[in-house]
């Protein structure tokens, strides 16, 4: 059976940055790897003026649990990296 | 003038270097080191890279005293190694390259050794010995790839020598393989154990298994010591790999030999590769632990070669890789 709307979990999330360029540096770092093909999730990101939005669908709530903790890992280090070495606010 | 930063993470070592035409600016380093008997698993050292990559990047740049918008070209490791802390050491490396605006470029860690290895030593071509805690190979140049004459067919002679410094508990500090050399020196009486090497490929598993296995009970019974064990364990799997290095070298008709890779500072291995060389009427080229060992400038010297022939990885593509071979890169700096 296919991941569909009709018998999957789904997650989302919706991370405001301080503007669109960093939202925008944020989707070029974190959209570039795909999903483990093992767990069975998917994973779409789009970026909606300072907005990055992040949607999770899988099967069991235990892979979409491990990939949403993951990816939190992931968007922390990128936004400690942003704030680092991005434009000064 | 080409300025590179390098990004390496595939195993338990984070590095970042600055590379300026051939001149190290900076190489900074920092290990993920487990305590005595434990091996290192990627979520700890992807967790461990994540939370040392900006310090040691702002490192980096401050020794090499080089801002951000002086460097040409950001590099980064795409494989082989760890999928996790590759990941996460990527991610920076992906990041700092679009807040910069430079182009990536994305290397494969063992070609990386190899670039490192020649820079440092001025070997022209050389056939060369990588060993590591991951990869165990003998590679050398023809007609645009680097060919993988020989390797291992199961773990790595690093693996090997690292797991056997857990059964002694030994510590991992600065790492198992320096401490097994230093006991090893003091080793007096030689354990004859598997000595495994098939055509040009070796073996190490069995050889680990068998060792593991007789060790507790030799040590136990006062048979032999601890350095007894470290001494042979390291006179067999040196020796087998300088076996297949020297067919290797007599294939190739190669006058060079280059060893590289972590495993490649233990002065016994360069002192055996050493005398075989010499017999040969060959020269050896090895380098010490700052470019042995994992780190950042080896990424940015051979990033560096491949920018300035052309290469350029768009930053979509810019994934990474656990398994990823020596020859499956074109050598397009190299004639």
């Amino acid at each position: 059976m296919s991941i569909t709307e009709a018998n999957c979990l789904s997650a989302e999330l919706n991370v405001p940055f301080p503007s669109a360029y960093e939202a925008g540096v944020a989707y070029g770092s974190l959209s570039v790897d795909k999903e483990p093909k093992r767990g069975n999730v998917t994973r779409e990101l789009h970026v909606e003026g300072n907005v990055l939005h992040v949607r999770f669908q899988a099967k069991e709530a235990r892979t979409i649990r491990v990939s949403i903790n993951s990816f939190m890992d992931h968007l922390k280090l990128v936004c400690e990296t942003i704030a680092e070495f991005g434009p000064v606010r | 003038m080409v300025i590179a930063i390098g990004f390496e993470g595939s195993a338990n070592k984070l590095g970042i270097g600055i590379v300026k035409d051939g001149e190290v600016l900076s190489n900074p380093r920092h290990t993920y080191i487990t305590p005595p008997g434990q091996g290192f698993l990627p979520k700890d050292t992807a967790k461990h890279h994540r939370e040392h990559a900006l310090s040691v990047l702002k490192a980096a740049l401050e020794e090499a005293n080089v801002k951000p918008e002086e460097i040409d070209v950001v590099c980064y490791t795409k494989g082989p190694g760890m999928g996790a802390p590759l990941v996460s050491t990527a991610l920076v490396a992906r990041t700092v390259a679009q807040l910069w605006k430079k182009p990536i470029v994305a290397v494969n860690h063992c070609i990386g050794h190899i670039e490192m290895g020649r820079l440092i030593t001025g070997a022209k071509n050389p056939t060369v010995l990588y060993v590591s805690g991951g990869n165990t190979q003998v590679i050398a140049y023809s007609d645009r790839y680097y060919r993988i004459f020989g390797e291992t067919i199961d773990i790595a002679v690093g693996n090997c020598l690292d797991r056997f410094a857990r059964v002694l508990k030994l510590s991992n500090d600065p790492s198992p393989g320096y401490n097994i050399e230093q006991l090893a020196k003091k080793g007096k009486q030689y354990l004859e154990m598997p000595y495994v090497v098939k055509g040009m490929d070796v073996s190490f598993s069995g050889l680990l298994s068998y060792i593991e296995e007789k060790a507790p009970k030799l040590i136990a019974s006062g048979a032999y010591t601890p350095e007894d064990l470290c001494f042979s364990l390291q006179e067999t799997v040196f020796a087998m790999l300088i076996e297949i290095t020297e067919r290797a070298m007599a294939h190739c008709d190669s006058n060079e030999v280059l060893i590289v890779g972590g495993v490649g500072c233990n002065k016994r291995l360069q002192e055996m590769m050493g005398i075989m060389a010499g017999e040969r009427g060959a020269t050896l080229y090895a380098t010490d632990e700052r470019f042995c060992i994992d780190n950042g400038a080896m990424i940015a010297q051979a990033g560096w070669e491949m920018f300035k022939s052309g290469v350029v990885t768009p930053l979509k593509e810019t994934t990474c890789t656990q398994r990823f071979r020596t020859d499956e890169v074109k050598v397009t700096w190299r004639s």
